[in-house]
């Protein structure tokens, strides 16, 4: 409970603090007032164009990044419980493909209208596929769901490329790149609509089902006898988790490692609860997403680092290191 | 068979057909189970048992058959329903989930629970009791990873209390246990069964089961071989039959109930 | 391949080298240059060191030649070599209308990067391209692979990226000095060419009321644009533009949204790429509510210049003259 509080107050202080952060001049009282000015309270120090810096560039980002961020680390938590695998993940079990797959192939039919439900489609498709590839390997191992996730994972990576190559024209593949590599650059006031409203749809719910993953851990069987809808409930969660990961892919391309190591962190603070870790997580994904976006925003300014570059980075060291672990207690 | 007169409730299974990957694997058994008797299930490696308590238990639906308990269909009954109905007490039941035992046993209480509500004070009192009954209390704050087989077993049978269930199906709960553990835990389903509760469990040790149970089902190749109460069923010629092991069968000089001594394989 | 020796990037200068850098006032250190002086008729087999790659020419000019990218085209359009092209692949667009009915005849191999069969099948016995990546496996070929196979290549010097290779900042006299260099390979003249893009630089006014500029090449969640050291950067210099982006040492590189709304360009220069029309990137600017209220955008002042014109080649000064016309109409009050 006072982890919860602490980390609560530590993201408020982190959005108001990282919408401070930029290229641009603007002194953090400036960026305060231009906040207050359009929540109605007193008007504004800033010019129009510095204003808009604030009101329909940083702050749209610096929220787009936390709920993407809160949205992935939840869909890594739930997916690990469901499966049973510690190194489940939206993105190493292809679901971020997947939807980044989805997401490309209505924008070059240019239906942006669909993009987050192609984008969920997408995820939806890449899970299943990936699930029926590691059962049809024999039992679900985590590591046989890993191999199965990658398989799926490369394939829509290699069809997204393709469908890049066929029709990228000039540097048009650079505005591509970002769906492979994540990036929040150009989230505006829309997307953050989008990715809250996945959080509430989606979200929220899953807040609700910590109790039953907890019983999920010890087995079907387990959960069975617990009076749990062991399939209805893996697969609603598991849409649950596509339209949660679909979301955010639409609005920011796939981010990779913020659904792996960010619910394990926090199971180090909290232990492994569901209910504490859940929104935990959540918290933690959104601080970690807005300090990597305002990383990849300003540490080579002017110029941009897509985000998925910084979450890889510091994602895939700990990705090995769960590894070894695993291996060790094995 | 009838163990005893079904007309005052208690478990009724009735024609159950199991198949798994098209081989039948349980094949037409009936059985039932006085209300508040404490019956074992045994028999040979393979015989079926597990599949058997698993459609008994609920959480797998046999190809045919019908599962009652107390005049209810238990197929029939709300999931939720069903499990404040019976608990199921697995033989091996294991998690990679650091959870503290009293956490492991609060999750018997999810079938009293709405979606949305937290644990009330009678749950919290509930999960106390079973962990006291179990003889766990004293392991409440542990990591439940942590524990021995041992104490893993207790854990998951102190859950299945929380559960406050009247039928309580158990595969092979003593298992892991050392003797004096053992008979805890079956005195524990013995006591359990004044209160009410009616307890199945597939017992290996057959004196086990001839010192607590008031009945036994004998199963074989996925058909009941025979059932009854415990001292007709127990016998030389059961055991010949059913595990090809010669035995004497005699009275245990303190409690009177059956003893069995084993002698070598039958030629 | 092996890795070719580092050298030096001044070597030999050249009388027609020499005389652009007086003309034009610049210094340079850029281009490696042939050791023969424009239309000279070699006898000797020439060699260039080419983005660090040292190609060999036979002592025959180029008959057969593939041409990748506009700016290569154009190169031999202007020094009248058009005949001599029997493939061209990945044009950026249109070419300028005095060579329309030259252009229309082309054969085209590819309208993206040429594959190396698709290039060999063309015979040609010598390959120019406008970038370095259209040299690779899945390109064209690797040029050390085309050099055995007989075939000299070349890419445009202002595009080469190695240390010591790419310009530090491009200059008309690095412009001039590939019109030069791809003169001696042919064993023709560039003293007309050479006239001609003189007397264009002469007659552009550089504007002096201090205006600030974007040049914006593509992108729409994050901005692609011209740079401090490569052609946008040039032609900007020239027709007395300041380039809000200078500071990053690059020809053209990804920047943010936030950096352009602080500097508030007066200008903003609109690539026209039919891919990536200056009618969608107007769009682009006009529907992200930060940008929409920048000056430049309210005030509709945009500069456009078509894509084939905007990278370092013959099209760089003409394009220079163009756009200086279009911001002489602009209106400042």
């Amino acid at each position: 409970m006072v982890v919860g509080v602490a980390l609560a107050v530590l993201l408020v202080l982190s959005v108001t603090f990282a919408i401070t952060i930029g290229p641009a001049n603007i002194t953090p009282v400036d960026v305060w007032l231009s906040v207050l000015h359009h929540l109605g309270l007193g008007p504004t120090p800033l010019s129009l164009l510095r204003d808009g810096i604030v009101w329909q560039l940083r702050l749209p980002r610096v929220l787009t990044a936390a709920a993407v961020g809160a949205g992935l680390a939840v869909s890594g938590a739930v997916m690990q419980a469901l499966t049973r695998n510690p190194l489940a993940d939206p993105y190493l079990l292809g679901l971020s493909s997947g939807a980044s797959l989805g997401a490309v192939a209505v924008l070059l039919l240019g239906i942006t209208v669909l993009l987050p439900l192609a984008a969920f489609l997408g995820a939806m498709l890449a899970l299943g596929l990936t699930l029926l590839l590691a059962s049809s390997l024999g039992r679900i191992t985590p590591s046989r769901t890993v191999l199965a996730g990658l398989a799926v994972s490369a394939l829509a990576s290699a069809i997204t490329s393709l469908v890049i190559f066929w029709t990228a024209t000039g540097d048009s593949y650079r505005e591509i790149l970002s769906w492979l590599l994540g990036s929040l650059a150009g989230a505006q006031w829309p997307e953050v609509t989008i990715a809250f409203a996945a959080i509430v749809i989606a979200g929220v719910p899953i807040m609700f089902s910590g109790r039953i993953l907890d019983a999920f851990a010890f087995g079907d069987t387990s959960a069975a006898a617990l009076g749990i809808n062991v399939q209805g409930t893996r697969w609603s969660l598991l849409a649950a988790t596509a339209l949660l990961t679909g979301a955010m892919v639409s609005v920011s391309g796939s981010i990779g490692f913020v659904g792996l190591i960010l619910p394990h962190a926090v199971r180090l603070l909290v232990g492994p609860r569901h209910r504490a870790l859940l929104p935990l997580s959540a918290i933690v994904g959104a601080i970690f997403l807005i300090w990597a976006d305002t990383a990849a925003r300003s540490l080579f300014d002017p110029r941009e680092l897509p985000v998925g570059i910084v979450t890889a980075i510091i994602g895939a060291p700990m990705f090995a290191f769960l590894l070894t672990r695993r291996r060790s207690v094995s | 068979m009838t163990v005893a007169a079904t007309t005052t409730g208690g478990l009724d299974a009735s024609r159950v057909d199991v198949r798994i990957d098209g081989t039948l694997i349980i094949d037409g058994v009936d059985c039932t189970v006085a209300p508040g008797t404490f019956s074992a299930l045994i028999g040979p490696n393979g015989a079926g048992k597990s599949t058997l308590l698993r459609v008994i238990a609920a959480v797998e639906k046999p190809a045919n058959g019908d599962i009652r308990f107390d005049e209810h269909d238990l197929f029939g009954l709300h999931r939720k329903q069903r499990a404040r109905v019976v608990a199921f007490v697995e033989q091996d039941s294991s998690t990679d989930l650091a959870l503290s035992v009293r956490d492991v046993v609060g999750l018997g209480r999810i079938p009293h629970q709405g979606m949305f509500s937290d644990a009330s004070a009678k749950d919290s009192r509930v999960v106390q009791a079973a962990l006291e009954d179990a003889d766990v209390a004293s392991l409440a704050g542990r990591d439940f990873t942590t524990l021995s087989g041992g104490e893993r077993q207790r854990v998951l049978l102190a859950r299945a209390l929380a559960q406050q269930p009247r039928l309580l199906v158990l595969d092979e709960p003593s298992n892991h246990l050392d003797i004096a553990a053992q008979l805890a835990v079956l005195g524990l389903l013995r006591s359990l069964t004044h209160t009410g509760v009616t307890v199945l469990a597939a017992l290996h040790d057959l004196n086990l089961a001839s010192a607590y149970c008031d009945h036994v089902i004998v199963l074989r190749k996925g058909t009941v071989f025979a059932a009854g109460p415990t001292v007709e069923i127990i016998t030389p010629q059961l055991v010949r039959e059913v595990y090809g092991v010669r035995a004497t069968v005699i009275e245990h000089p303190q409690t009177g109930r059956p003893l069995v001594a084993f002698g070598p394989l039958a030629g | 391949m092996p890795a070719l020796p580092r050298i030096p990037a001044v070597r030999v200068l050249v009388v027609g080298i020499l005389s652009a850098m007086a003309l034009t006032g610049c210094a340079t250190t850029a281009a490696p240059s042939p050791t023969v002086g424009a239309a000279a008729t070699s006898t000797k087999a020439l060699s260039i060191d080419n983005c660090g790659t040292t190609v060999t020419f036979p002592k025959a000019a180029p008959k057969r030649v593939v041409t990748i990218k506009s700016t290569s085209t154009e190169m031999l359009l202007a020094l009248g070599l058009g005949n001599r092209i029997v493939g061209e692949a990945f044009q950026d667009g249109p070419v300028p209308t005095q060579w329309t009915t030259q252009a229309a005849k082309l054969p085209v191999l590819s309208t993206n990067v040429p594959s190396q069969e698709v290039t060999l099948a063309a015979e040609p016995d010598f390959i120019y391209a406008g970038w370095e990546s259209n040299f690779s496996a899945d390109g064209a070929g690797t040029r050390s692979e085309l050099q055995s196979l007989g075939i000299p290549t070349y890419v445009s010097p202002s595009a080469c990226k190695e240390v010591g290779y790419q310009p530090t900042k491009l200059t008309f006299a690095d412009v001039f000095s590939e019109i030069n260099q791809v003169a001696a390979i042919f064993h023709v003249s560039d003293q007309k060419v050479l006239a001609d893009q003189r007397a264009t630089l002469e007659s552009i006014p550089k504007d002096t009321r201090g205006l600030t500029a974007l040049w914006f090449s593509s992108g729409s969640s994050t901005p692609y644009v011209g740079a401090g050291i490569g052609a946008p950067q040039l032609i900007m210099n020239t027709i007395g533009l300041k380039n809000i982006a200078a500071s990053v040492k690059d020809t053209w590189t990804s920047f943010n949204w936030e950096s352009v709304v602080q500097d508030d360009p007066d200008v903003i220069v609109l690539v026209d790429a039919s891919w990536s029309t200056a009618a969608k990137k107007i769009s682009v600017l006009e529907g992200n509510p930060a940008t929409a209220n920048l000056s430049a955008v309210k005030n509709h002042r945009y500069l456009i210049v078509p894509f084939a014109a905007s990278e370092a080649g013959v099209r760089t000064a003409s394009a220079a003259k163009d756009l200086s016309a279009q911001l002489a109409k602009l209106n400042f009050k």
